[in-house]
C-alpha cells in the first residue's frame, strides 16, 4: 500500500487534471437568493437549481410523468415531483460550500423545497440555514458551487437575489481553467515530502475541487 | 512523402503533449462539457419529437448522438490513455490499432445495452442501480484491466531489454519515472553509430489476437453514463429501437476520436523508430518506448483507481 500511495502520487503529480478525467452528465444552472435577518446578519440562501432538459425528461419518464408530453404536469403529478431532488443520501453537501475567511461555514440541511416543470427543465428549489446566522465582516462571504464528482456540472446563470441588506453586493466569479489547474498544481507542491496522498485527498480534496468552481462573493459595507 | 508524414505524427503528438503539459486540456474539457450540455438538450427535444410521431426526428437524434458521443471523448478519457499508450508502446500496426479503437467503442455500446436490458427485463433495477453498478463494479474493473495492461507492456519491454543485454538502451525520453531503469548503459555494442541495427519493419511486431482481445475488453467492460441515460429514457418512452441505434451511433462518435488517438500514436513511434534507425539504436527505441508507455498507463490507472480505496 506504501508503494501503491507513492505511486499514486506521482501520478497526481505528473497529471494534474482532475476535472479532465470525470464528464458530466447533469447540468444544472443555478442560482442564489441570500436572506438576511433583522440585524443584518445573514440567516439563509435559497437556492435553485434548473437542470437541463436531458435530465429532466430521465426524471420525468422515470416517474411515468406527463405521458403526453405536452410539457404540462397535472396538479397530482405536480404535487408528486415535489422533494424528488431532496432525498439527500448522508455526507451529500447540496453541493454548496460556504466560506468565510476560508473557513467553512456550517449549512443546515435542504427546508422548505420546491419544484415545478417549466419549458421542459425541472426547476426545483430549497432553502439552506446558517446556524447561527452570519455576521459580515470586511472579508467576502465566499459560497462555492460544485460537486466535488463532477458528476453535475454547475452554472451560476443568474445574478444573485439580496434580500433584507442593501449594502451588499455579490458578484459571480467564474475560474479560469488554466489558472485552477495552477492552482491544483501549487496545491500539489505544498505536500511535505512525509505526507502521503491521504493528507492531500482527505483534508484538502473539497479545496482542490472548489479550484474549479464557480461561486458568489459577498460582500457589504461595513 | 512517408517522412512527411511522419513528421506530421511527431509534431502532432508533440503538440497533444504540450497542451497537456500547459493545461490546455483543461480548456478542451470545459469546451467539452459545455457542448455536451448544448447536446443533451438537442437529444431531449429530439427525442421527444420522436415520442410525438414525428419519425423524421430520428436523423437528427442520429446526428446529435454522434456529436455527444464525439465531445464526450473529446477530453482525456481512460480508452485514449490506453489506445494511445499501445500504440506508442508497443509494435502495433495501425490498421490492427485502428480496428481495436473501433471494436473498443463498439463494445462499450454493446455492453449499455446489455447492462441496460438486463437491468429493465430480468433484474428490474432502478436507473440509479444501474448507474451505480456502472460506476461503482465496471469502471474499477476496467481501470484494473488497464493497470494490468501498463504492468504487462512494462515486463515485456523490461524482458526484451534483458534478453538483448549487450545492446545499449536510451534513457526514458521525457518522463521521470521512478522505476522502469532500461538496460545499463555499461554494455556497449560495437556496431553503434552504424546502420547494421535491424529495420523498423524487423522491429514492428504485429501484436496478437489475444492483445486485442485484453484491450477491447478492457475499454468495453466500463459503457458510458450517457449511453445508460438515452438507453433507459427510450426505453420507457416506448422508441428502445432508437436508442439503442442511437448507442451505437454515439460509440462512433467515441471512435472518430480514439481512431485519431490511434494514427497520431502510431505516427508519432514509427517517426522515432525511423530516425532511431538510421542511428542503428531502433531496436533500444521500441522496447524503450514500450516501458514508458505501460508506465505512463499504470500511473494513469492507478489514479483512476484512487477514489475507489
Amino acid at each position: 500500500m506504501f508503494i501503491a500511495r507513492h505511486l499514486a502520487a506521482a501520478a497526481l503529480a505528473v497529471l494534474p487534471l482532475t476535472k479532465a478525467y470525470a464528464h458530466p452528465h447533469i447540468f444544472i444552472d443555478a442560482g442564489l437568493e441570500l436572506i438576511f435577518d433583522d440585524q443584518t446578519k445573514l440567516s439563509a440562501v435559497r437556492v435553485t437549481w434548473a437542470y437541463d432538459e436531458f435530465y429532466s425528461l430521465l426524471i420525468l419518464e422515470d416517474k411515468g410523468l406527463d405521458p403526453d408530453g405536452d410539457g404540462v404536469l397535472t396538479d397530482t403529478e405536480q404535487k408528486s415531483i415535489q422533494g424528488f431532488d431532496m432525498n439527500w443520501t448522508p455526507g451529500f453537501a447540496g453541493d454548496l460550500y460556504a466560506l468565510q475567511n476560508d473557513m467553512p461555514l456550517p449549512l443546515s440541511g435542504p427546508l422548505d423545497f420546491t419544484a415545478t416543470l417549466k419549458d421542459g427543465r425541472l426547476i426545483s428549489t430549497h432553502l439552506r440555514r446558517f446556524d447561527p446566522a452570519i455576521a459580515m465582516t470586511d472579508a467576502p462571504l465566499r459560497l462555492q458551487i460544485y460537486d466535488p464528482e463532477y458528476y453535475t456540472a454547475y452554472t451560476v446563470a443568474s445574478d444573485p437575489v439580496l434580500q433584507g441588506h442593501t449594502g451588499c453586493r455579490a458578484r459571480i466569479v467564474v475560474p479560469d481553467p488554466t489558472e485552477a489547474s495552477k492552482a491544483f498544481e501549487a496545491a500539489l507542491a505544498t505536500l511535505g515530502t512525509d505526507q502521503t496522498l491521504d493528507d492531500l485527498a482527505v483534508d484538502n480534496f473539497p479545496a482542490i475541487g472548489a479550484t474549479f468552481a464557480e461561486e458568489v462573493q459577498l460582500t457589504c459595507a461595513p | 512523402m512517408r517522412t512527411i508524414a511522419l513528421a506530421t505524427g511527431l509534431v502532432a503528438a508533440l503538440l497533444v503533449a504540450l497542451l497537456w503539459v500547459t493545461g490546455g486540456l483543461d480548456v478542451v474539457a470545459v469546451w467539452a462539457a459545455e457542448g455536451q450540455r448544448a447536446f443533451q438538450n438537442s437529444m431531449a427535444g429530439a427525442l421527444r419529437r420522436l415520442k410525438a410521431g414525428d419519425t423524421g426526428a430520428v436523423f437528427g437524434l442520429m446526428a446529435l448522438c454522434f456529436g455527444y458521443g464525439f465531445l464526450h471523448s473529446a477530453g482525456p478519457g481512460h480508452g485514449k490513455f490506453l489506445i494511445g499508450g499501445y500504440g506508442l508502446g508497443s509494435g502495433v500496426r495501425l490498421g490492427p490499432l485502428l480496428g481495436i479503437a473501433v471494436a473498443s467503442s463498439l463494445g462499450q455500446a454493446t455492453t449499455a445495452i446489455a447492462l441496460v436490458y438486463a437491468g429493465v427485463l430480468v433484474f428490474e433495477w432502478t436507473r440509479e442501480q444501474m448507474v451505480g453498478v456502472t460506476e461503482q463494479v465496471m469502471a474499477p474493473v476496467s481501470y484494473a484491466a488497464i493497470l494490468f495492461i501498463g504492468i504487462w507492456l512494462v515486463w515485456r519491454g523490461l524482458r526484451t531489454v534483458r534478453r538483448r543485454a549487450g545492446a545499449p538502451a536510451p534513457a526514458t525520453p521525457g518522463h521521470t519515472h521512478d522505476h522502469a531503469h532500461p538496460a545499463s548503459p555499461d554494455d556497449v555494442c560495437d556496431h553503434c553509430g552504424h546502420s547494421h541495427g535491424p529495420t523498423v519493419q524487423d522491429v514492428a511486431r504485429l501484436s496478437g489476437w489475444r492483445d486485442a482481445a485484453i484491450l477491447v475488453a478492457s475499454i468495453a467492460v466500463r459503457p458510458c453514463t450517457g449511453a445508460l441515460f438515452l438507453l433507459i429514457l427510450t426505453w420507457r418512452m416506448g422508441i428502445a429501437e432508437a436508442g439503442i441505434a442511437g448507442t451505437y451511433v454515439m460509440a462512433l462518435g467515441t471512435a472518430s476520436v480514439t481512431a485519431s488517438v490511434a494514427l497520431i500514436a502510431v505516427f508519432a513511434r514509427d517517426g522515432v523508430l525511423a530516425t532511431g534507425s538510421r542511428f542503428g539504436a531502433a531496436r533500444a527505441i521500441l522496447p524503450t518506448l514500450e516501458i514508458a508507455a505501460g508506465a505512463t498507463i499504470v500511473l494513469i490507472s492507478i489514479q483512476l483507481l484512487r477514489p475507489f480505496f
